[in-house]
Parts: structure tokens; sequence; C-alpha cells
């Protein structure tokens, strides 16, 4: 598959005269950015950088997620944006978001949304205030405003690539892919422009494939890094069937309802996919985990954690009772997106995959 | 109500306990005396209210040990909106609090080694870890906690005490209510405000079914008001640390905080700051210093290292020093003139978002450059706490921003509030020592 890189991407959406923004993890509406042609291209991590730069600023107990973004950031490498936006999503974020607006500012503007810890009536509402409120500094910077229907026709847009993406799961679950390349796939949503992701996943789909003899293994945390894990699983013997990751399934947002664009967004993202981001209840996580352990036929569950990540660890002694009881063996494993994958780490991952092998 | 829950509480609590716990501490009141060990050629003697502080934390827990079944039972984080909760007759305990005691009488380490092998990580904030340590054990210092009928969490600290929270409900299978509280990168806007008071008002039906009776508004007026005065005494006595030499030190504020955020709403609190800062204009007038040759003036930020508190505050006091002012107690007062007891819901609304750890950290650099000015201070220490994320991210700017804008001293100084392990005790008298060569001590 090639594939243009970010860089590329950039390039290209600059040629056209349109903006870029630089988006942090984790919750946020593309649909909004792409009613203004604004390309939205996300930021997570990325791995392997020299995380020097953030150290003048972040203690080391702070995460590799946020430590590598702002290692990005005062590198220059953000420098192509236009706006960045830091969702509000955990404390670390919400330090990082403080950091950039505070301490280390740039000739850019740096956006913020609060991401209600819940998905009650009084949270649709506030959170279709808070993307109003994102719409107007967006406007402030782009010059313009959106019509409704032209927001309207951006979130139909998003939903079909949402609907697009489920069923390129489903595929995968059913010949069992290869695990590094579908999620290689996935990922480029974070970055491509929406019509072009869509004609790689439309290829995807309709490959003719073979049913393989892997055994299905879930992955539950922030993100798939280090991206090795795809090829020790498969070396192994496995194929990461599904996932319950931050940046991945959680992100799927369902259709909405309302005919208010703002609502509706709102919707989308509140009634997606549990999330320790979003604060969502045991029970729920619970539930979603099990459905698509269950789905996909898997027997074992690997959180993926990254170090210092609190939100996840919170809900993992729970959720591995509850994967127990129900018969599915899950491990705990610790990761660094800056550092190669430990050998304790793959040794542990090995040694799963051979006793899920076993049966 | 069972009767012999009742009895119980009558007779173990209000007929014996209480009265014992006031009687001894009028004793201890009368006949006060330092106590042993006591460095009092550093540190003035301590607070004679101090004897009233450990009366009032004292017959908290003791009745918290007999209140099941005979009031409801909230469990809330500190920083969260009580006031209704408290004119519905809530007994309140705030495992935070509980957490902050465990973790001055060292027994943290036990008690949330329960959690870490029960896998919740060391990575996680050690309040939650020693909370959750009790939950599943039941070892706790105050002989036993009583368990929730409802939960109250309140996100203008931390997203920790959500997942914190979530924990609890599951375990105790109670209801909880969540008020969450949108971060202020900047200043609060309407809809924000709005999203807190619908939160409130939409949190009134779960706890009343709770409480199994109606919120009486005149009560919770009384309450809000209440509130509002302790807050307010607590930030005067607070000020009175521009005195120089400063009358009460941060350590003995870290103490007689308890009540201001364990017991806001008690006409007793109200009582006992009033006492407390008459005590402190007396030291005033007596010309007496915290510390008793104080030659220079620090602030802290962040929690206090609840564990290391004695000695901290002789190893300073040794060297003339005298930490004056600190952000962490001061959030507890600085909200008070926020509260206006006519209009109860919606002024909750905004005070209750508006905590500092709800703030930018370039808000909370503004406050700490107003307090160095106000305050006369000569430098600061920022306690780089491991557990507590949202409150030392950002620390590092701001002492560098201390050092270069405000030209004074400012020390980064690692550790965690209760957690032992995250403490050593050589690194950090080095790095005192250093610092205080710095400002010429
Ligand atoms: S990895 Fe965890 S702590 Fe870090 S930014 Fe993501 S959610 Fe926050
Ligand atoms: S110490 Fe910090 S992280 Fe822990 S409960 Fe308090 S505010 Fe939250």
């Amino acid at each position: 598959m090639s594939v243009p890189t970010r860089l590329e991407v950039v390039e290209k959406v600059r040629k056209d005269k349109k903006g870029v923004a630089a988006v942090f993890p984790i919750h946020y509406p593309r649909e909004l950015f792409r009613a203004f042609g604004i390309h939205p291209i996300e930021v997570w991590g990325p791995p392997k950088v020299d995380t020097s730069p953030a150290m003048a600023h972040l203690q080391s107990y702070i995460c590799s997620v946020v430590q590598s973004g702002l290692s990005f950031y005062l590198s220059g490498a953000l420098d192509v944006a236009d706006i960045i936006l830091v969702p509000h999503c955990c404390d670390s974020l919400q330090g990082l978001g403080s950091i950039l607006k505070g301490f280390v500012k740039k000739d850019r503007p740096v956006f913020t949304l609060y991401i209600p810890r819940g998905k009650r009536r009084e949270d649709i509402e506030f959170l279709k205030e808070e993307l109003k409120r994102l719409y107007e500094n967006i406007a402030g910077f782009a010059g313009f405003k959106p019509t409704k229907d032209d927001l309207f026709d951006a979130v139909i847009k998003e939903e079909d690539a949402d609907k697009l993406t489920l069923q390129a799961y489903e595929v995968h679950r059913k010949f069992k892919t290869s695990s590094s390349e579908f999620y290689r796939l996935i990922r480029l949503r974070e970055y491509l422009p929406l019509v072009e992701f869509e004609k790689l996943v439309n290829e995807f789909i309709q490959k003719k494939y073979k049913p393989s003899g892997s055994v299905g293994v879930v992955f539950s945390g922030v993100l798939p890094e280090p991206m090795d894990v795809f090829s020790l699983v498969e070396e192994s013997g496995g194929v990461v069937i599904d996932d319950d990751f931050a940046s991945l399934r959680r992100r799927i947002y369902p259709l909405g309802e309302s005919d208010d664009p703002f609502e509706r967004m709102a919707q989308r993202i509140l009634n997606a996919p549990p999330d320790a981001m979003k604060g969502s209840s045991f029970k729920d996580r619970e539930n979603f985990l099990l459905d698509i352990v269950r789905n996909s036929s898997s027997k074992g569950v690997v959180f993926y954690n990254v170090k210092f990540c609190e939100p996840e660890k919170f809900y993992h002694p729970i959720l591995k009772d509850s994967l127990k009881s129900a018969n599915i063996r899950s491990i705990v494993v610790e990761v660094d997106i800056n550092e190669p994958l430990p050998q304790q780490v793959k040794t542990r991952i090995r040694a799963f995959i051979e006793t899920l092998k076993r049966g | 109500m069972s009767v012999a829950q009742s009895l119980n509480y009558h007779i173990k609590f209000k007929l014996f306990g209480s009265r014992i716990v006031k009687w001894q501490a009028n004793r201890a009141y009368k006949n006060f005396k330092e106590p042993k060990n006591w460095r009092s050629d550093i540190l003035a003697s301590p607070l004679k209210i101090g004897v009233k502080t450990k009366e009032l934390i004292t017959k908290h827990y003791l009745e918290g040990r007999y209140v099941n079944g005979v009031k409801p039972v909230a469990w809330v984080t500190s920083g969260a909106p009580v006031e209704i909760l408290k004119a519905l007759g809530f007994y309140i305990l705030y495992p935070e609090n509980h957490a902050a005691l465990c973790g001055a009488r060292r027994a943290t380490l036990d008690i949330s080694s329960e959690a870490e092998n029960r896998g919740y990580s060391v990575d996680i904030c050690s309040y939650a870890r020693t909370d959750i340590g009790t939950m599943l054990s039941g070892k706790t210092p105050v002989g036993k906690l009583p368990k929730p009928d409802i939960l109250l969490a309140c996100t203008n600290i931390c997203q920790t005490v959500l997942f914190w929270y979530r924990v609890l409900a599951k375990h105790y299978n109670v209801p909880l209510i969540v008020i969450d509280t949108p971060f202020l990168y900047d200043n609060a806007e309407p809809h924000q405000v709005e999203y807190v008071k619908n939160q409130l008002e939409n949190s009134i039906e779960t706890a009343e079914r709770a409480a199994k009776k109606s919120l009486d508004f005149a009560k919770l007026k009384n309450v809000v008001k209440l509130s509002k005065e302790a807050a307010a005494l607590w930030l005067e006595i607070m000020e009175r640390g521009k005195n120089v030499p400063a009358p009460i030190s941060v350590f003995d504020q870290f103490i007689h905080m308890a009540l201001v955020v364990e017991k806001r709403g008690d006409a007793e609190t109200v009582d006992f700051y009033a006492n407390m800062l008459a005590e402190i204009d007396e030291r005033i007038e007596k010309g007496i210093g915290a510390v008793v040759n104080e030659k220079k003036r620090l602030l802290w930020d962040n929690l206090p290292i609840w564990h290391k508190l004695r000695f901290l505050s002789e190893f300073l006091a040794e060297r003339g020093v005298s930490v004056v002012a600190s952000t962490y107690t001061n959030a507890w007062g600085e909200l008070a003139p926020m509260i206006d007891v006519n209009n109860p819901i919606e002024s909750l609304a905004k005070t209750y978002i508006h905590p500092i750890l709800n703030r930018s950290a370039e808000y909370k650099l503004k406050v700490m450059e107003r307090m160095i000015d106000e305050y006369k201070l000569d430098g600061a220490i920022l306690h780089s706490d491991r557990s507590c994320k949202p409150y030392s991210m950002g620390q590092v700017d701001q002492r560098n921003r201390l050092v270069t804008q405000a030209s004074k001293p400012a020390l980064l100084l690692e550790a965690d509030h209760s957690d032992p392990r995250s403490y050593a005790d050589e690194q950090v008298k080095n790095r005192l020592n250093a610092f205080l060569e710095m400002l010429g001590v």
C-alpha cells in the first residue's frame, strides 16, 4: 500500500490553499474542521521522537504521549499547522493545553475543547455549546462561517466514513487479515483527507482473503504504539483481531440523531464506545469489551498501557475480573511510546499468545 | 433506622464518646502544655486551638463509626459542592482527608499496598490508593469508616476522583453523583457555569432520594452562609501571615485547614475559626512569630508532604526560614467572596468551578506572584507531587518564571504527598540546603 506521508499531505493541503489544524488526543469532531475546509492532522505522540525538549517543561512522571507531543511542538514540527487543538481528555492533556497556552506560546492559536464526563442531557447540551465556541474560534481564524447545511453535510460525510471503518473491522475480524497492515490502514484516518482514506478502505474491503488460522487477541489501551507489537503478535501465531483503543475503536462515532449539526456532533462523541477519557462507567466498559471479544471469537485481551496513563490504570483490575468471570484471559503490559518494546513485554506477549493457542 | 443502630449511636457517640472527647479537650486546653520534644528553641508554642482541631476531627471520625443507619452518609471529594448534602442532613466523609491523615500517621504504605496487591498501580494517586486500600481491607487509623449511601465526585480538582469514585460506587453499590466542572484555561464562560448549575440542580433529586427527605431551601441558604463565613475567616487567618514575623506557618495551616475542608457549612466551624483568628491576633500583638528567629519567608506550592511535616517544619525553622503562605491552603479561602447566600445554587456553581486546581498553570503562576508580593516572600518551594499531576504540571515553567521574572529563588522539590517511597531523605536535605544557601541562610 503506497500512501502519502503526513508531510506530503500537508504540502498538498497547502498547495490547495487550505488550512491545517494539528489536533492532540483524543476526542474532537473532525467534521467541524472539514466544514471550514481546514484539514485536521492528529498528533498521537508521535512515537520515537527526542523528548528532551519537553523535559524542560515536564516532570518525568508524565506519560510519553504528552512528552512526545510537546517535544514535537517545540521542535517546530507543528509549525506547518495554522491552528492547534487540545481536547481536554485527561489531567495530563489538560496540563499540556495549559503549558501550550501559557508558557510556550507560538504565533498560532491554541484552541481547547472540554469533553464532558457523562452522557446525560446536560452533558450533550454543554458539549453542543462547547462545539459552538470552537466553531466561533475557528471562524475567527478562517474569516467565515460555514452554514448549517455545510456543517450538516460534513457530519454526514464523517458518519459515512465511520460506517465504512466498521465494515473494514468486520472484514478484518472475519478473515483475520494481517493486523500490522489493517491497523496501518485504519490509522491513516489520523491524517489523510477523507476521500483518500475511504478509497483505501474500500480497496481493503473489496479484496479477496483466505481466512487465517491465527489465534485472535483483542488489544485495549490508548493507542497502538509501539506498533511493532502487531508483528510480534503475528510472529507468535496470533492476530490482533479487534481493539478497544481510545485512538481507534473508541473513536468510531455512531450516527447522530439530531437535525442540529452541533447537537449531532455532541451526540456522536458522547454516545461513542465507552472510554476512560470520557469517564465511562465500569459497566459500560465491561460490556463493550466483552462484546468485541465475543464478536471476534477472541480468546484473550492485552491491556497495552502507556506508562503513567492513570485513567486507563483505574479500570484494569475490574475489567480483568469481568474478563476472568467470562473465561477470557488477559494481561497488562506497560509501554513507553518512545522506547522500543521492552524484552520483558515481548516475552510476556509471546507467552500469552502461546497460552491462547493451547486454548 | 434500626433501633439497635440508633441506640448504639446515641450511647456510644452522643452520650459517652463525644462527651469524653470534649472533656479531654477542655482539660487539655485548660492545662495546655507543649508536646514532648517540641523544639521551642526554633518554633513558637503550638496554637492552643490545636486542641480544638483535634477534638473536632476526633469527634467527626468517632461519629462516623456509629452513624450508619442513623444519618445518611455521603463520601465526597475535597472540592465538592457539599452544601446541598449538608442541608439534607448527610454525615459527610472526605476520603482525601482520611488519606491525608493516613499519610500524616505514616499508615499509607500498609494500607495502599492492599490496593496495589489487588492490581491498582503505584502510578495512581496515593490518596486514591489509600482509600481503595481501606475500602478493600477495612484498615484505617481511625477505627472504622462508615459505609456511604451516596457518593459525590466533583472534577474541579482532577479527573482522578472520577475514576476513584467509580471504584467506590461499584464496590459499595451506591449512586454516584458527578459534578463535572470544565477546566478553565481562561475566564469562565456562561455556558460553563450554566453546565455546573444544571448538574447541581439535577443532583438534588438523587440526593433527596438517598436522604429520604426533601431539600429545605432555607436550610440550604443557612449552610451556604456558614460555608462562606468559615471560608472567609480562613482567608483572614491566612492573610495574617502578611505580618512580619508571620504568626502562623503553612505547617500550622496544613493541620488546621482540615475543618474548612471537612466541616464547612457547620456553625461550630465558624466559631472555631473565629477563635483561631483571635489567638493569632494575640500572637501578632505579642510579636510572636511561628518561627522564633524568622530570617526568610517562603511560599509553598502544591499539597503538603504529609509524612514529613514535622521534619520539614523543623529543618527550615532551624535555619530561620518560615514558610508563610501556600497556594494549597489559600484555595480553601480565596473563593469565599464568590459565594452569594441569596443565590445559592448559581453561586455554588460559580464558586466551585473556580478553584485554583481547575484553572490554568498561567493563572496559578499569577497567584504565586501575587502572594510573593503581598506576603513579602523571599522565594518559593514548589512540591512536585508525583501523585498529583494536575497540580504539578506547569511547575517547571512556573519555577523558571519565578526565577527569571519575579527574580525570586524557587526550588522544585520532588516527592509525593503521602507515599514515602517517592521521597528520599538525603536528596531532599541536599536540595533544601543548596536552595537555602542561595537564599543566604
Ligand atoms: S496516554 Fe493517558 S495520560 Fe497520556 S495523554 Fe493519553 S489519556 Fe492522557
Ligand atoms: S492529590 Fe491530586 S490527583 Fe490526587 S485526588 Fe487530589 S487533586 Fe486529585
